[in-house]
Parts: structure tokens; sequence; C-alpha cells
């Protein structure tokens, strides 16, 4: 057996193998990551994920664990229902993205919620 | 003021001595002109210094709060603790770039000190592409993104750092993540100089060992020290969520790990010269590109950076890094085709191969996930992955890894024999003692399935080798002491192993709203909420609730910061029993003396720190007082075979 085919064969078989596990993997999961006027515009089936930001009216039911609030970007608007633990930062005025799909309702169900951290840093850049 | 000033001063005069080290080591390696070279190396030790002054002057600008930098009022304020606000030095953008730089300085000097001995050629090209990335930083710190740069008129205090990271690991994990990305350009460097010197030989290998496993060592404990932080402080009960900056800072540690176990074979057998050279390469790029990523905002992350100038100098610095790396590679390569025998397949060199190819193949997953926002954003409607795609695309890969993990270390060199086979039994018992426990107590997933029996003879593979050496000449676990504590860091991962499995397929979590004296039962555990109390304090309300759960006490909280916006800060709090973690969250308080909390029962969690620190037990013990000069392979008669 030559040296290219003892290096080549398996190199091949386990680049074949990763590219299907790749492949089937990222074609079952992956989601859409849209802006809420993306989402207005053309409502993909399935989850998807929507950045925008809280707006001034967060209603707090069950305790704190059910929230209800409208995301807003430059134009479009939606309101938010989730269930569960916020995330610290969360609050008006901050960017979240949200994940799960609109319902018949118009309301948006989200699974997931994340806040984008405000900087990793630094509270807010200083301007004079 | 004067700080600043002289801070700016220090970074362009380094920027200086590093493009004359640069280019002067180049030209000097060129011609062998043993003087030039040295002065060139020289200079290098005058750029990593003028580095250390700027260093210096910033931390020094920090601890005296001086507000006139911009970056001492961006990132402390007068009520920051001091050890926060000295951690200030590589907590934003521009500190944690010239940290980088300090870190790569030092480190370069320290390889470039005694690197004469490997040929004076390689030394100098060495010296000249360690200049060349120095030079790349100071250029980006001088230019770009200055720490030192001032404000027209001096606040009378700062903004201060977000509550989120006035933590104690925000003094640890930083630091070692940092350090462990710079000090991998020494392995490179190295690398590349002996391509350009046409040195197929593994002295440079040698020569940066400790180089490479250090960078590796930081880049574990960095990855540790990370999730560990997320999991006390950020509250949402888990470690690791697959986002892009924990991404890039896993693709080169896997990286790494295949180079540690691949230059063995080059070291030991002479071969994969050029395989090794890609690794080297490869972990390096991926370092720049997660640098990259992580400061240009180019992929949606949760955590949003401060985006800043530097991202396209970023990218064309791994434009450049890519292209010349690639250019050495194709025109260098091929002349170090060498005629060795080939190993069989079933062999030691077989198995590193093996374990090579499919740690790169976890790479290739993870990199798809992180770009995938990017290559779809570009072709049309922007896609993003979850922890999902991650878990069933590198899930398989994996388990094979752990499974070679139990065969690998009693592979022989060159040739299997039936003592390979009989050194097999202890590990497939162990697997199928554990496989059978798990069907008994009711376990029925399939990853489940494979990660705890594979785990286990993993486990069973390094006791049996330990057992076996101890019972026979227990002193040469001394002596050979690079193997056994390699086999010591194997054991601490697969602990590491054991511990996510268990805290992935075991988790559980339950939301609830308690009243005082009511209880909640999670997993066989039964909390009981006494009640809670309020604390005004300086700059914020403590809000502290009280759980019973046996004899102890938990106290999660949750702090509203009033000069934040009203920000809130979630304090969980932990307590570990011998088989899981109790993790509860405040999520929130009623005004009836009510309150929310999240709990999780996290199994085997403590298992993910030990094995950690049992990984890094391992590699120091097993290199300290190594002398790293005499190649094994010189040493030993190589095995000619003379014609009957």
């Amino acid at each position: 057996m030559t040296m290219a085919l003892r290096w080549g064969l398996p190199a091949v078989v386990i680049a074949g193998c990763v590219g299907y596990l790749i492949y089937s993997a990222s074609g079952g999961s992956s989601e859409y990551y849209l802006t809420v006027s993306q989402l207005r515009a053309q409502a993909p089936a399935g989850d998807v994920r929507v950045a925008g930001v809280v707006q001034n009216d967060v209603q707090k039911t069950e305790g704190g664990l059910h929230v209800r609030f409208t995301e807003k970007d430059g134009t479009a608007s939606m309101p938010v229902e989730y269930t569960g633990t916020l995330p610290d930062i969360f609050q008006p005025g901050i960017t979240v993205v949200v994940e799960g799909r609109l319902g018949g309702d118009g309301v948006f169900h989200a699974r997931t919620l994340l806040a984008k951290c405000p900087s990793r840093f630094s509270t807010q850049p200083y301007t004079q | 003021m004067i700080l600043g000033y002289l801070g700016a001063g220090a970074l362009l005069a380094g920027l200086v001595m590093g493009g004359f080290s640069a280019l002067l080591s180049f030209w000097a390696g060129w011609r062998e002109a043993d003087v030039f070279i040295q002065v060139g190396r020289r200079a290098f030790y005058a750029a990593a210094a003028m580095t250390g002054i700027a260093a210096v002057l910033l931390e020094v600008a920090l601890l005296t709060h001086d507000f006139s930098l911009a970056y001492v009022v961006e990132h402390t304020d007068l009520s920051t603790p001091t050890p926060l606000v000295a951690a200030g030095f590589y907590g934003g953008q521009e500190g944690s770039l010239l940290y980088w730089t300090l870190i790569l300085g030092a480190l370069g000097s320290a390889s470039l000190v005694a690197s004469a001995r490997i040929g004076a050629r390689v030394a100098a090209y060495a010296a000249g592409i360690l200049a060349l990335i120095l030079s790349f930083f100071l250029f980006v710190l001088a230019v770009v993104a200055s720490p030192f740069d001032l404000l027209s008129i001096t606040p009378a205090d700062g903004l201060g750092l977000n509550p989120v990271l006035r933590d104690g690991g925000m003094l640890i994990h930083p630091p070692v993540v940092l350090a462990g990305f710079a000090s991998f350009a020494i392995p490179f460097a190295f690398a590349c100089a002996a391509l350009l010197a046409g040195r197929a030989d593994a002295a440079w290998i040698r020569h940066t060992r400790r180089f490479a496993l250090l960078a590796w060592s930081l880049q574990s404990a960095g990855l540790l020290l990370g999730m560990w932080w997320a999991y006390h402080v950020l509250g949402w009960g888990g470690y690791w969520s697959w986002d892009p900056v924990e991404n890039v800072a896993l693709m080169p540690w896997l990286a790494t790990t295949a180079y540690l176990h691949s230059s063995q074979v080059q070291e030991k057998r002479g071969r994969l010269r050029n395989w090794n050279f890609g690794l080297v390469i490869l972990a390096f790029l991926l370092v720049v590109f997660g640098t990259f990523i992580v400061r240009s905002g180019v992929v949606p992350s949760v955590h949003t950076f401060a985006i800043s100038a530097i991202g396209p100098w970023f990218f064309a610095f791994l434009f450049a890094c890519l292209v010349f790396s690639a250019a050495l590679l194709a025109f260098r390569a091929g002349t170090f085709r060498v005629h060795v025998e080939p190993a069989p397949a079933v062999s030691r060199e077989g198995g590193f191969v093996l374990q090579n190819l499919l740690l790169i193949g976890v790479i290739a997953v993870v990199f798809w996930g992180t770009i995938l926002p990017l290559v779809s954003g570009m072709l049309g409607a922007e896609r993003v992955v979850g922890a999902a795609y991650y878990e069933r695309a590198a899930g398989p890969i994996f388990v094979v890894i752990l499974a070679l993990m139990a065969v690998g270390p009693v592979l022989p060199w060159r040739h299997v024999g039936a003592p390979f086979l009989r050194a097999l039994r202890w590990p497939a018992a162990a697997a199928i003692v554990v496989l059978a426990g798990l069907l008994v107590a009711g376990v029925r997933s399939l990853p489940a399935l494979l990660a705890f029996p594979l785990s286990a003879a993993g486990a069973a593979t390094i006791f049996s080798e330990y057992g076996r050496v101890l019972l026979k000449k227990p002193w040469i676990i001394l002596r050979k002491r690079r193997r056994y504590g390699a086999y010591l860091a194997h054991l601490g991962l697969v602990v590491v192993v054991a511990g996510v499995a268990a805290s992935h397929f075991g988790q559980q979590e339950k939301d609830v709203t308690l009243q005082p004296g009511q209880t909640v039962t999670v997993a066989g555990y039964t909390l009981t909420y006494t009640g809670s109390d309020q604390h005004q304090l300086q700059d914020h309300t403590d809000f502290v609730a009280v759980m019973r759960f046996g004899d102890r006490t938990l106290e999660p909280s949750r702090a509203t910061y009033a000069g934040l916006g009203g920000q809130a800060l979630t304090h969980v709090a932990i307590t570990t029993t011998p088989t899981a973690d109790v993790y509860v969250v405040l999520a929130a308080t009623g005004t009836d003396g009510s309150a929310s909390f999240r709990v999780f029962v996290n199994p085997l969690v403590t298992w993910i720190w030990a094995g950690g620190a049992v990984i890094i037990l391992g590699v120091v013990l097993g290199n300290v007082g190594e002398r790293s000069a005499v190649p094994e392979l010189a040493r030993r008669r190589v095995p000619v075979t003379l014609p009957a």
C-alpha cells in the first residue's frame, strides 16, 4: 500500500463521516436569525431567533416567572411572551434575542430569551 | 496625563524596535550573519521591555485613578475594589491587547534566549516571525486602539465595571485565557522558522515543547475557569452554551491537543513532520481567527463586544498569516519527503493519527457552527445553530475519541502483539460492568450508555497501566514521568467527561413560587423556603431569600443597582452533595413575602472541576524538572535491517 493510500483513505473516510454529521445536524437544527421587521416581512416555518429592543411595557406575572413585553427594532414591533427566569440585565432598553415562534395570535412565544451583554467589560462607552 | 504620554511613547518605541528586529533578523538569518542575528534578538528583547514599561504605566494609571485616560474612565471608578481596578488592565479591549502583547513579548524572549543551539538560521527566523507578530500588536495598540488615549476633560469619577464582572472570576479567567492564546505564537514561530530554513528535524518541537505545554495548560485552565465562572455567576444552571466566544476558545485547544500527541510521533519515530507543521499553523490561525471573531462582532453572540476599529486590522492579520503559512507549507513541505518504512495501521502511530483526524473533525464541526451566520448571511437569510447541532454533529466524534482514549495508551509503537490484546481486558471489563449497572438502573439513553462505560474504560486503562508499573518497578514512574503525567491528565479528562455526561443527561430543574414555610422537591432533594431579608447597601439593594436544605442553609440573592438603571444581579446559591449540586436561583420576589425560584439539580458537576485540576496536575508533574535537551531518537539505537 502506498503512503498516499495509507494516509488518504482513513482521512477521506473520516472527512466523509464528519461532513455527513455536519450536514445532517445543521440541516435539522439551524434557525433563521432575524430582526423584527424581517420576521414581519416573511415568517419562516419553524423556530426562529429574533433580535430587538425591549420596550417600556414589561409586565411580569406568576411571581416574575412569566413576562410579556414588546420587542421592537427600527420600524416593526411584536409582542413577546416568555416563561422562565430572566437574565439579570433584562430591562427596557436592552437588546434581547428571543428564540421561538410567532403564534397565530400574533404573539411571539419565546422558548429562550437571551440578553445581549451590555458590553463585556464596560457599562457604556464614554462620550464627552 | 503624563502617564498617557509616556505610555504612548513606550508603545511607539516598542513598535520601532519590533519592526527593526523583524527586518534585521530575517536579513541576518538569510545571510547567516551571527552578530546581526544577535542584535535582532536583542532588539526583540527591547521591544518586549517597552511593552512591559507600557503595561506598568497603564497599571499605575489605573491604580492611581488617573481619569485623564479614557481607558481608566471607561473601566473603573473610585468605588471599584482595588483588585478589580488592577484587573481593569486586561478588562477592556485595548488593555487586553496590551496584556496579550506583554505575554507574547515575555514568552517570546524566553524562547529566544537559548534558541541559538537549534541552529543560527532557525533562531533568527523565529526571532523575525515573533517580532513581526509583536509589531502587529504594537501597531494596533499604538495607532488603532491605544489604551493611552486622553480625554479632553478629566472627569471626577469613572464609569465603573459592570456588576456582572465584579467577581473573583474576573481576576483569574481572562488573564489565563489570553496568556494561553498568546503563548501559542511561540511554537508557531519556530515551526515556520524551521520550514523557512528548510529544517525537517524535530529540534523545533523539542525547543518549543515547554511553550506548547504551557499554552495547552493555560488554554485548558482558561476553558475550565470560564465554565466554572459561568456556572457560579450567570445563574442559568449550566457551564457551556456553544456561544461563538466559547467556540473560538475551544478550537485552538483542540488543535493544540492534537499537536501535543502528534509531535510525539515525530520526536520518537521521526514521522508526521509535515503534519506537525500543519497542526501548529492551524492552532495559531485558529487563535487569530478567534481573536478576530471575538473583537469584530461579525457573528451574533450573546456577548456584544466593544466594537472598535480593530476588526479589519485583525482580519488583515489573519489573512496575512494564512497566506504566509499556506505558502510556506506549499513550497517547503514537499522537500521533506522521507522514505521510512510505513507503520502498521494498528499501532501507537496509527492511534495518534486517528485521534488527530477526529480532533480536526470536531474543529470542523465547531468552525462550521461558528461561521454559519456569516456564510448564510452572505448567501441570503442569516441562519444560526444552537446546542442541538453541536451535540448531534460532535457527539459521535467525541464518543469515538473517548473509545480511543481507552485503547490508545496501551497501543505499542510500531508493532501490535498479544500483550496489547491482553492489556485490553481491564478497560473492557470496566466498560461492561458500568454498562450493566446503567441498564439495571434503567438508563436507556444511547449517548449516556456510551459515554459512561467508555469513560470507565478509559479510567481502567490508566489504572491498569499504573498498577502494572507499581507492582513491578515503581521507580519507573519517576523516570518516565512525562508518560505517567500524561496518563494522569488522561485520567483527569475522563473524570471531566463523566461529570459533563452526568450533568448533561441528568440535569433536572423546576420553577416554583413559594410562600415562607413551603417546600419544593427536585430529584429527591427537598428545600424549605423560610423567609427573606432585605439589605440596603452603599450602591445596591440586596434581597436575600433563605432556604433550608437538611442542616444546610442556602441564601440565593438578588442585588439591584439603582445607579445602573435598576440592573439586577443574581447570586446563585449552590450546595454540593456527594452526587449532585443543588443550584438555586432567586428569580423574583413578591410583595407578600413570596419568592420565585428556579431550582436545578446538576449531578456530578464537581467532577468537572476536580478532573480539570487532575489534568493540570498531570501536565505539571509530568514535566517538572524534565531535562529537555537530549533527543530520545538520537539516544536510542535505530534498528537496522541487514540483508540476510
